[in-house]
């Protein structure tokens, strides 16, 4: 009896593992499918930062102003000035890596703040309930009614342009996102056993937030903060572009499309170069976001 | 009907049985009546909102209106003579008094009365975001249905793939590349510019493809996936499928007959939830082809810090997304009766 326990193991467990293989294999080519759709955007957004952040640290690019006049309107592919420069001789690419890093650090931080403050917000009126739920939900429904392009304008316009300024503004839109986000993903999680027997345990309510809450609706704040990213980046650009973002000389996307509108007919690769870099960034931002989600949420 | 309602309701909210019976009795209108109750505090709140962000922020109007070499007096002179000298909420309960009559103040750069303007410019963002919505709809309807069809299939992934793309071009860049093209390069349509429908028809529709399909092609992929996912849910999951297979539907019947159908609510949902971003990108729109709607009213005003029309037109919007999500929530409620007796209970 003894003898045949291990022979009975062995023997069956190729018989379990079998069936288990065959349809493994198969899958191989669709995952590896998949994870290129995760790859590739990833890759190109490691390229697009290390492009913005650290070519410039290089130091053989030219300053992104303060060019000389004498150097205007070279075309594209120009000795030093691989991208050509404008009417007032700035170098192009140097003026496209400069405007992408004000981009990224306003998007960055404008879904950070999100992220944390919402996805608190969100989370603790989900755990708690009752009336505070109400209040924090209405309060953000209201927010959300807003336009946020049109809000995001108005409020621009208000404080003033900047950098910071433009985080403030775009702000009041990512933070009530977050915070639906997250209280989505709390309510889901509350009536889970884990939870229960976390609150049995008389675990505190900041332990509760930050323990077990948060870890488990990280994942979904990740997925949905690189969407963000896409959407603050494109919203960013709209402020520049109307002139109430990054102030000119001080490179960004937007305000170089806008400065590239009144020549357009002439020499459209002034609106075209920024408008590639701006897509290429939100494009990656926004497949990563989504084949992340389908994967997480399998 | 009223010995199935119980068995609905029971379920969801046993303890308020006590309720069921005066809900039971005219469920739409007592369902219309309290979402429309429930939009007087959510507009108080948004007007409220609005007047605090665009009067609490740094800055003199009269300043940037006198211009910088105005003297501290004569400054004085004119915020007195616009009223803003008076405390907050005696300004705000001024402001609140005349929009509830229709009045939103003067322009402090024309004189002319806000409501004036902004009535003078709403058709024109109105026509605009009607057109793009209208043909987004009409082009993502069959798309998302030939994508659903075959979940997975070529169809669908080219289909997911390129609408995410077409989501990530921002419409001021999509507009520029469109007007470069089309204006620029073929010279098929004008750049911008606006006619007004009665003066000449044709020439109003030929200065609103451009603008309408910077608008309508993000809006047509964002459409397009929703209303496919919608579709596979309805597919995979209801009961209502699954007879209308059994009893021989072909697979265009069952998703066009059945399952669009009731992916319908769901479209209608998401037409208005995604009305204020619509309006948003109206505004950058609006500015690039030099269209005088709400937005082109509100970003001049920006401009000249004429903060009495900016307050008006954030609140027109806001009023716009606020009453279309009511429309939304009662027509979908008009057509689905499981919505009456489920939600009537939050």
């Amino acid at each position: 009896m003894a003898t045949r326990g291990p022979d009975l193991a062995v023997t069956a467990a190729p018989a379990v593992l079998e069936p288990a293989l065959e349809p493994s294999a198969g899958r191989t080519a669709g995952r590896w499918r998949r994870s290129l759709g995760v790859t590739i955007p990833a890759a190109m957004l490691v390229v697009i930062f290390a492009a913005c952040f650290l070519w410039p640290l290089l130091g053989s690019l030219p300053e992104p102003t303060g060019g000389n006049i004498l150097d205007s309107d070279l075309p594209i592919g120009s000795a030093g000035h691989l991208l050509g420069t404008d009417e007032v001789g700035d170098d192009t690419l140097s003026r496209i890596l400069h405007g992408g890093q004000a981009s990224l650090e306003i998007a960055l931080a404008v879904n950070a703040i999100g992220m944390l403050v919402g996805g608190l917000l969100g989370a603790a009126a989900a755990y708690w309930g009752g009336w505070r739920d109400t209040v924090v939900m209405r309060v953000l429904d209201m927010l959300i009614a807003f336009p946020s392009l049109v809000l995001a304008l108005a409020l621009a316009q208000g404080l003033g342009p900047g950098k910071l300024n433009t985080i403030w503004a775009l702000c009041v839109f990512s933070v009530p996102a977050f915070a639906r986000v997250a209280r989505a993903a709390t309510l889901r999680l509350r009536e889970q056993p884990f939870m229960t027997a976390a609150r049995l345990s008389g675990t505190r309510q900041r332990r509760m937030l930050l323990g077990h809450i948060a870890p488990n609706i990280l994942p979904q704040l990740l997925t949905f903060a690189l969407l963000g990213m896409g959407i603050t980046i494109i919203l960013e650009g709209a402020l520049s572009f109307l002139g109430l973002g990054v102030q000119p000389p001080d490179p960004s996307w937007g305000n170089m499309i806008a400065q590239g509108q009144g020549i357009l007919s002439a020499e459209p690769r002034f609106v075209l170069i920024p408008s590639a870099a701006l897509f290429l960034t939100v494009v990656s931002f926004n497949l990563l976001g989504d084949a992340l989600r389908a994967r997480w949420s399998t | 009907m009223s010995t199935s309602v119980p068995q609905l309701r029971v379920p969801l909210a046993g303890r308020r049985s006590g309720r069921l019976t005066r809900a039971a009795r005219a469920p739409l209108a007592r369902f219309i009546g309290r979402r429309l109750l429930m939009v007087i505090p959510v507009l108080w709140g948004v007007s409220f909102f609005t007047f605090v962000a665009m009067n609490a922020l740094p800055g003199s109007a009269a300043q940037s209106l006198l211009g910088p070499n105005a003297t501290p007096q004569e400054v004085a002179r004119f915020e007195a003579q616009l009223g803003l000298d008076q405390p907050f909420f005696e300004r705000y309960w001024d402001w609140l008094t005349g929009v509830l009559h229709g009045d939103l103040g003067t322009s402090l750069a024309s004189g002319a009365s806000v409501s004036s303007i902004l009535l003078d410019a709403l058709p024109v963002t109105a026509e605009l975001i009607l057109v793009a919505i209208v043909v987004a709809l009409l082009v993502a309807i069959p798309l998302a249905l030939l994508a659903a069809r075959r979940p997975n299939g070529i169809a669908d992934r080219a289909g997911l793939f390129l609408s995410m793309v077409g989501l990530s071009i921002a419409n001021y860049v999509l507009a520029l590349v469109l007007v470069y093209i089309f204006a620029v390069k073929l010279r098929w349509l004008p750049a911008m510019g606006w006619t007004t429908p009665g003066e000449d028809l044709g020439q109003n529709l030929r200065c609103l493809v451009l603008p309408a399909v910077s608008i309508g092609l993000p809006l047509l992929c964002f459409y397009t996936r929703l209303l496919r996912a919608d579709l596979l849910e309805q597919m995979q999951g209801e009961d209502y499928v699954v007879t209308a297979r059994a009893k021989g539907a072909g697979p265009w019947r069952v998703l066009v007959h059945h399952a669009l159908r009731n992916s319908t609510f769901g479209l209608i949902t998401i037409v208005a939830l995604n009305l204020g971003t619509l309006l948003g990108g109206a505004v950058i729109v609006e500015q690039i082809f030099q269209i005088p709607g709400v937005g082109r009213a509100m970003l001049s005003a920006i401009d000249n810090r004429d903060i009495p029309v900016v307050t008006g037109a954030v609140l027109v919007f806001a009023v716009i997304v606020v009453l279309a999500n009511l429309v939304a929530d009662i027509l979908y409620s008009v057509l689905d009766p499981r919505i009456r007796y489920g939600d009537a209970r939050t």
